[in-house]
């Protein structure tokens, strides 16, 4: 099968980010760096920002609306039935919960602080000491959620591999796979678009890290 | 020099808790560090009782820190802070501060409960010493400053304050979930 485009350069940048970026947020966070943890989770934020516009105005297979499925197409999935490229339906419900539980543990980040109040997410001032005290442990049981959710990524992608003979991490790396001609190809987004929406994720997460003042 | 004086403080502690007398001038010289070294040395071995009520009552302080640090920092990045929250943080931190002094005794750490207090503290009693005394000089600072009232000094001091705890807490203290 001739090898095609299958995903473009933001969406393989923003992903390997981003487990980059939770590897070095675990092990800064258990190594009592907690200033640069925080930093850290304030670039996710911003990845996560930008994914997110990149998912309505991206590249085709970026885009939410191509490959958010509904349990039906799931099950068809799973039967063998279906044709295309980029995200599977199943593969699509994996992309889904890491994404919004690594947005939940960046929410609950910004409002965290330590037991010593030495260091505190960006709006932790909005809430009193007691709340923030409940907020740090659901932090720490959110990220239970996220390390289980990512080990099964890695197993599926494991699973791909050595069951069904598909290689899923070289095509996230140079963008290209070989895939069924009938299954349609990808439309890349523009490159403008792609700078308009970082920017915008930019800003956003600078008015977090400002304390989210109102005007 | 430093370590010279800190080594006479420890062991001037050391030797006054055998019940031995001390010149008059070691005393004075080393007066600011034994506060620090007092901490970990024991007169005599705890209870098992005595043991855990001082590992409660340092848990409660400890974590009483935490909360008034917490409310200083809304106060100090509010735009109007108000002094007398400010002065009542600051002068709760003081107190746990000197009450510190007798958190530490030998025979309090992990293999005795749950704790936060790693048993370095015990194997370094001479740098922890110092640490600790550290956050007691730099807890007096910021509630003298507080009583002054000039904003810019307090939140100086306040900055001050979190080095001491994080110098300390960095080598000391392990997570500890409650």
């Amino acid at each position: 099968m001739p090898k095609q485009r299958v995903w473009d350069l933001p969406v393989r940048l923003t992903h390997w980010l981003l487990a980059a970026l939770i590897a070095f947020s675990w092990w800064s966070v258990k190594n009592d760096h907690v200033d640069w943890h925080i930093w850290s989770g304030i670039a996710i934020l911003t990845l996560l920002l930008f994914r997110l516009m990149w998912g309505f105005v991206g590249s085709s297979t970026a885009r939410f609306a191509n490959f958010v499925r509904g349990p039906k197409h799931v099950v068809r999935y799973l039967r063998g039935d279906w044709r295309g490229i980029g995200h599977s339906p199943l593969g699509a419900l994996s992309i889904v919960g890491l994404y919004l539980v690594t947005l939940t543990q960046v929410g609950l980040g910004l409002f965290n602080e330590d037991d010593d109040g030495l260091f505190a997410g960006p709006l932790a001032n909005f809430l009193s000491p007691d709340t923030t005290d409940k907020i740090r442990d659901l932090h720490e049981l959110n990220f239970k959620l996220l390390l289980g959710l990512v080990t099964l990524h890695v197993a599926a992608i494991l699973y791909y591999r050595l069951v069904r003979g598909k290689k899923l991490t070289k095509p996230m790396i140079t963008g290209r796979a070989a895939t069924d001609a009938s299954a349609g190809e990808m439309r890349p987004g523009k490159w403008w678009v792609a700078v308009i929406c970082l920017t915008l994720a930019f800003a956003i997460s600078r008015w977090v890290v400002a304390g989210a003042p109102l005007p | 020099m430093r370590t010279k004086l800190f080594t006479a403080g420890f062991a001037f502690v050391l030797v006054s808790a055998c019940g031995s007398s001390s010149s008059s001038q070691a005393k004075n010289q080393s007066a600011n560090v034994i506060n620090g070294a007092a901490a970990v040395a024991a007169a005599k071995p705890l209870t098992k009782d005595q043991a855990h009520a001082v590992m409660h009552e340092r848990h409660e302080g400890m974590e009483d820190v935490g909360k008034q640090n917490k409310v200083l920092r809304r106060e100090l990045t509010a735009s109007a802070p108000n002094l007398s929250v400010v002065r009542g943080a600051t002068a709760t931190i003081a107190r746990h501060a000197s009450e510190a002094t007798h958190w530490f005794p030998a025979g309090t750490g992990p293999d005795l409960g749950k704790t936060g207090a790693k048993p370095e503290i015990w194997q370094k009693p001479q740098d922890f010493g110092v640490k600790l005394h550290n956050f007691q000089v730099a807890a007096r600072a910021l509630d003298a400053a507080a009583k002054a009232g000039d904003l810019n000094a307090i939140k100086a001091r306040y900055a001050d304050i979190g080095g001491t705890c994080k110098a300390c807490h960095d080598s000391y203290r392990t997570d500890m979930h409650h």
